[in-house]
């Protein structure tokens, strides 16, 4: 009878133990999830192209969405960038009905956004820099980028992405053409 | 000796079976933490933000999730309609009432990745504000049904779970004061091919 009830306890504090266990391995695994994640934005288009490369996020281009862009009345395009090796800049010719822009950082985080409502003439022309980079731009602006929006941002490693909407089929070639001549590109100074 | 280690292996398959489970679990469930609801509609306006909950970070992470800025706009999703039955593919369901401000909006009918239902047609299974027809007060009255519609149709078609998502491009809404006195579309159901 006595050892069947020490039994009982010593089954009762291992589930008890093991629950406790649940608890920490619980909060461990989702704080570590974002780290090795092999399925994140910055992944999944790291195996479809390279940095500085523009690459179409919506089915329309052809394949499968490398990463899911949800509405299906825009089209989208996405850079990868390394402020690291310098500044990039990001253009696109020609209006279109709205963009919108986002940047996001190594673990897909919006950092920024803005839209053609904030630019000058609604044309996409933008600068993406480190707070210390922006110093030495200021000092000696270059006459071609008087226009252009700086968006600062305390990162190396980063997403750029490009959101076009699409209101109706006869849009589509426009937006598109708009989306291909998009650049992304390490700018010197 | 051989019952404590069984014990001490218990332990660990509870630990790390149960800890791996509910995140999975967590993750799995559509709803979440810094979720706000108006009507039948969910918003994650912190999703994809670096003030984002552990959930919602690792939800990103996950799925390879690049959420809207708040400069672009804010997506609501509905899974329920007034009446609190789920929103299925094969019924009818008429959303109307007046929409926030917004530079303009978009809506569609979704499957379970939040994907567009595929629906074998040519036309899409999604609106948009710039051709839609308005109602003298200017709130909108649309038809979601897998046939044809007077009004604004919105194309569904086949079988199983569906949900509606609505997303409000270029609008104050999206900055956190905005959501307090946001009144959104109601989900009314029709009725269901048998």
């Amino acid at each position: 009878m006595r050892s069947s009830y020490a039994a009982m306890r010593k089954l009762l504090h291992a589930v008890l133990l093991g629950l406790v266990g649940a608890g920490i391995v619980h909060i461990v695994v989702l704080l570590l999830v974002p780290e090795f994640s092999e399925r994140d934005a910055w992944s999944r288009l790291s195996m479809a192209s390279d940095l500085y490369r523009m690459t179409r996020l919506d089915a329309e281009a052809g394949g499968a969405p490398v990463v899911k862009s949800v509405d299906p009345l825009f089209y989208a395009t996405a850079c990868r960038f390394d402020l690291g090796e310098g500044v990039v800049r990001i253009k696109a010719p020609g209006h279109v009905p709205f963009w919108s822009v986002s940047v996001y950082d190594r673990s897909g985080h919006n950092i920024y956004s803005f839209n053609d409502h904030t630019a000058n003439d609604r044309v996409l022309d933008a600068v993406v820099l480190t707070p210390a980079q922006m110093i030495d731009v200021r000092k000696d602006l270059p006459e071609d980028l008087q226009g252009a929006i700086f968006v600062e941002a305390p990162i190396e490693e980063g997403i750029f992405v490009i959101r076009t909407f699409v209101p109706d089929d006869s849009w589509k070639p426009i937006v598109s053409s708009f989306l291909e001549k998009s650049s992304c590109e390490l700018q010197d100074f | 000796m051989l019952k404590n280690a069984l014990l001490t292996l218990l332990s660990l398959v509870i630990a790390i079976g149960g800890g791996g489970g509910s995140v999975w679990y967590a993750l799995k469930a559509q709803d979440g933490v810094g979720a706000i609801r108006i009507g039948q509609w969910t918003a994650f306006p912190d999703i994809g933000t670096p003030a984002a909950d552990p959930y919602s970070k690792a939800r990103v992470a996950r799925e390879g999730v690049l959420a809207l800025g708040r400069a672009e706009g804010l997506s609501f999703v509905a899974e329920r309609d007034a009446g609190g039955g789920e929103l299925k593919r094969e019924c009818t369901y008429t959303i109307e009432g007046g929409f926030p401000t917004a530079r303009f909006w978009t809506l569609y009918a979704a499957d379970q990745s939040l994907g567009v239902v595929e629906t074998g047609k040519s036309r899409l299974a999604a609106l948009q504000s710039y051709g839609v027809v308005r109602q003298p007060d200017n709130s909108v009255i649309i038809s979601a049904s897998d046939h044809p519609m007077p009004g604004n149709w919105l194309l569904t078609g086949g079988f199983g779970r569906m949900y509606f998502v609505l997303t409000f491009y270029d609008t104050p809404i999206a900055s956190s004061t905005g959501l307090s006195d946001v009144s959104l579309p109601r989900i009314l159901k029709v009725g269901c091919n048998a």
